[in-house]
C-alpha cells in the first residue's frame, strides 16, 4: 500500500512539476499564433524528456553518479567546462524568469506591483531550499502545481468546436506566420518541454533521495507516467489559447494575457484555482533551477553538495544558490520582463541540449556504472533519433532566432 | 626517445587491475573515508625524469606520486602550468580503492584541497542562522 502510495505521489509530483514558466509561456503564445498545428512539438520533446531523464535517473540509481559529474568525466574539462558556462547562464535565466513568474502571477492576485514581490519570492525560495526537507519541497509544489489542470476544466467549460479544434492538430503554417516563425516556435517549444536543468534536477534529486537499482520501477513510472500527463497539460494550456486568444486576434505578452482563457471558461474562481497553480508551478521550478545551478557547479568541480546535508556541510554549494538568487534580482531589478527572459531562456536551452545529453547516453551504455542496467537496444535506438533532433534544434535555433527577430 | 628500427623491450606482466589514468582517473569525483565529496581529479603528478630530460636504459618506470587539484584546472582548461608549490597534492598513497569514484582512506575536512570550502562555510554559510541545522 506505502508503495503505491509512493508511486502515486511521484507521478502526481511529475504532472505538477513538469509545466514551469517556460511551458506556460511558450505553450500560450504558441496556441495563439499558431493554434494546435504545433502539439505534435509537445509530444515530441515529451518523448524526448521522459527517455533521458529516464536514463539519467537509471544512471544515478545504479552509480550513484548524477548528470554533471558524469558530463565532466566524460567530456573532459574543456568541453565540460563550455557546457557548465552555457547550462549555468541558462540555468541563471530561468531562475530569474520564474521568480519574475512568481512574482507576475502575485501581481495578479494582490495587485501589489509584480517589483515589489520578486525580493519576497526569492527570499521564499532560499528559506525552502535552506531549510526544508527534499522530499517535502518536491511533494508539495508538484501537488499544489496540480491545480494547473484547471486549464482542462476550463477548456470544457469553454465548449470549443471539438473536431475544428482536432482538425487543427495536422503540422500546417498558419496563413499568417511563415515557416521560418513556426520553425522558431517548434524549437522554442521543444526547449521548453526538454530543458537540461530537468535531468540535472532528476539526476541529483535521485542521489539527494538515496535511489538504488530497488527504486527503478517506480523511477520509470514516475517519469513514463507523469510526464506525458504534465505533457497534456502544457496542450490544454495551448488549446486555451486557441479557442480563446487565437480568435480574437491577441497574441500572448504577459501572463494576464496566459490566465484570460482561464477566467472567460472558468470564471472568477477559476482564475484564483489558476493563479495559485501558476504560483507553485513556478515557485517549484525556481527552486529546482536554483538547485540546479547549485548541482552543476558543485558536481562539475567536485564539491561537497546535497540538501541532504546541513548548509555547512556543503558550504560551497549553498554560497553558489545565493549568489544565482542575488543575481536574478538584480537582473529583475532593471525592470527587464520576465516573459521576454522566459521566450529567450527556452531558445536558449535548445542550444545547449547536445553536450547534455550525449554523455548521459553514454554512460548509461557503460557496464561499468550501470553493470547489467545498460540500456536496451531500443532505448539506444531513440537515444540516437533524439540525438540528431536535437542537434539538428541546437544548430538551427541561433539562425532562426535571427531570420525571425526572436519570432516576432 | 628510441629510433623507429629499435625493437621495444616487451612489456613486463602486470599484475592486477589496468588502469588508464586518462580514462579512470582524470575528472574523476575523490570522496573521502566518510563518502564526503573532496573535489574532482583535475590532474595527476606523476614521478620520473623531467621533461626534454635523456631518459638511460633501465631507469624504472614513473609512478603517480599526487592528485592534483586547485588551479591546475584553469591551466588544464587554458594551457600553461602553476609553479610546483601552487599545486595543492592528494598523496596516492591516501587512495584507497579506484572504482567509479576514487575513495580516500582519511578524512577530507582537514585537507588543504579543502581550505576553500572551510574558509566558505566558517566566515559565511555557518553563521547564518540555520546554517549548522540538519535537515533530516
Amino acid at each position: 500500500m506505502k508503495r503505491i502510495l509512493g508511486v502515486a505521489l511521484g507521478i502526481l509530483t511529475a504532472i505538477g512539476g513538469f509545466v514551469d514558466i517556460g511551458d506556460l509561456v511558450t505553450n500560450a503564445v504558441v496556441g495563439s499564433r499558431f493554434g494546435l498545428s504545433l502539439v505534435w512539438v509537445v509530444a515530441v520533446g515529451v518523448l524526448g524528456i521522459c527517455l533521458f531523464a529516464n536514463m539519467s535517473g537509471r544512471v544515478a540509481a545504479a552509480s550513484g553518479r548524477a548528470t554533471f559529474e558524469v558530463i565532466r568525466e566524460r567530456l573532459g574539462p574543456r568541453a565540460g567546462l563550455a557546457n557548465l558556462s552555457a547550462s549555468f547562464l541558462i540555468n541563471l535565466m530561468t531562475v530569474t524568469a520564474e521568480i519574475g513568474g512568481i512574482a507576475l502571477a502575485l501581481q495578479l492576485a494582490s495587485s501589489v506591483y509584480y517589483l515589489l514581490w520578486i525580493p519576497v519570492a526569492a527570499l521564499a525560495v532560499w528559506f525552502v531550499i535552506w531549510r526544508v526537507r527534499f522530499s517535502i519541497m518536491e511533494n508539495v509544489t508538484g501537488l499544489v502545481g496540480l491545480t494547473l489542470i484547471v486549464f482542462a476544466v476550463a477548456l470544457f467549460l469553454l465548449k470549443p468546436d471539438w473536431g475544428a479544434l482536432a482538425g487543427q492538430l495536422v503540422p500546417t503554417v498558419p496563413g499568417q506566420e511563415t515557416i521560418w516563425t513556426y520553425s522558431y516556435y517548434a524549437i522554442a517549444l521543444f526547449g521548453a518541454a526538454m530543458t537540461p536543468y530537468e535531468v540535472f534536477f532528476f539526476s541529483s534529486g535521485a542521489v539527494e533521495e538515496g535511489w538504488t537499482v530497488k527504486d527503478l520501477l517506480q523511477e520509470r513510472t514516475n517519469v513514463l507516467v507523469g510526464f506525458p500527463l504534465g505533457g497534456l497539460l502544457s496542450v490544454a494550456i495551448a488549446a486555451c489559447a486557441t479557442v480563446v486568444l487565437l480568435p480574437a486576434g491577441i497574441s500572448v505578452t504577459s501572463l494576464s494575457q496566459v490566465v484570460l482563457p482561464v477566467a472567460e471558461g472558468a470564471g472568477k474562481l477559476g482564475l484564483a484555482v489558476v493563479l495559485v497553480g501558476i504560483v507553485a508551478a513556478t515557485f517549484g521550478a525556481a527552486l529546482e533551477t536554483t538547485l540546479s545551478s547549485g548541482y552543476t557547479l558543485a558536481q562539475f568541480f567536485g564539491w561537497s553538495w546535497g540538501k541532504f546535508r546541513r548548509p555547512a556541510e556543503a558550504a560551497r554549494f549553498h554560497l553558489a544558490m545565493i549568489i544565482c538568487l542575488l543575481v536574478g534580482i538584480a537582473v529583475l531589478a532593471t525592470g527587464v520582463d520576465p516573459v521576454l527572459v522566459t521566450e529567450y531562456s527556452v531558445v536558449f536551452s535548445a542550444i545547449a541540449l547536445p553536450l547534455t545529453y550525449l554523455p548521459i547516453l553514454i554512460v548509461a551504455n557503460d557496464p561499468e556504472y550501470m553493470r547489467e542496467h545498460v540500456n536496451g537496444r531500443a532505448v539506444n535506438a531513440l537515444g540516437m533519433v533524439y540525438l540528431v533532433i536535437i542537434l539538428v534544434a541546437s544548430i538551427a535555433a541561433i539562425p532562426l532566432m535571427i531570420v525571425t527577430g526572436a519570432g516576432s | 626517445m628510441t629510433s623507429a628500427n629499435q625493437q621495444l623491450p616487451i612489456a613486463p606482466p602486470v599484475a592486477g587491475r589496468i588502469l588508464d589514468a586518462q580514462v579512470h582517473l582524470m575528472d574523476r569525483q575523490v570522496l573521502d573515508h566518510d563518502g564526503v565529496p573532496v573535489t574532482t581529479v583535475d590532474d595527476l603528478e606523476v614521478s620520473g625524469p623531467d621533461l626534454d630530460a635523456e631518459i638511460p636504459p633501465g631507469t624504472t618506470a614513473p609512478v603517480i606520486t599526487a592528485l592534483l587539484t586547485g588551479a591546475v584546472l584553469g591551466t588544464r582548461i587554458f594551457g600553461g602550468r602553476p609553479p610546483s608549490s601552487r599545486l595543492i597534492r592528494l598523496p596516492w598513497k591516501d587512495v584507497a580503492e579506484v572504482g567509479v569514484v576514487l575513495r580516500l582512506g582519511i578524512k577530507g575536512e582537514p585537507l588543504d584541497a579543502s581550505w576553500v570550502e572551510r574558509w566558505v562555510r566558517d566566515k559565511i554559510i555557518a553563521r547564518i542562522p540555520g546554517g549548522r541545522h540538519d535537515p533530516r
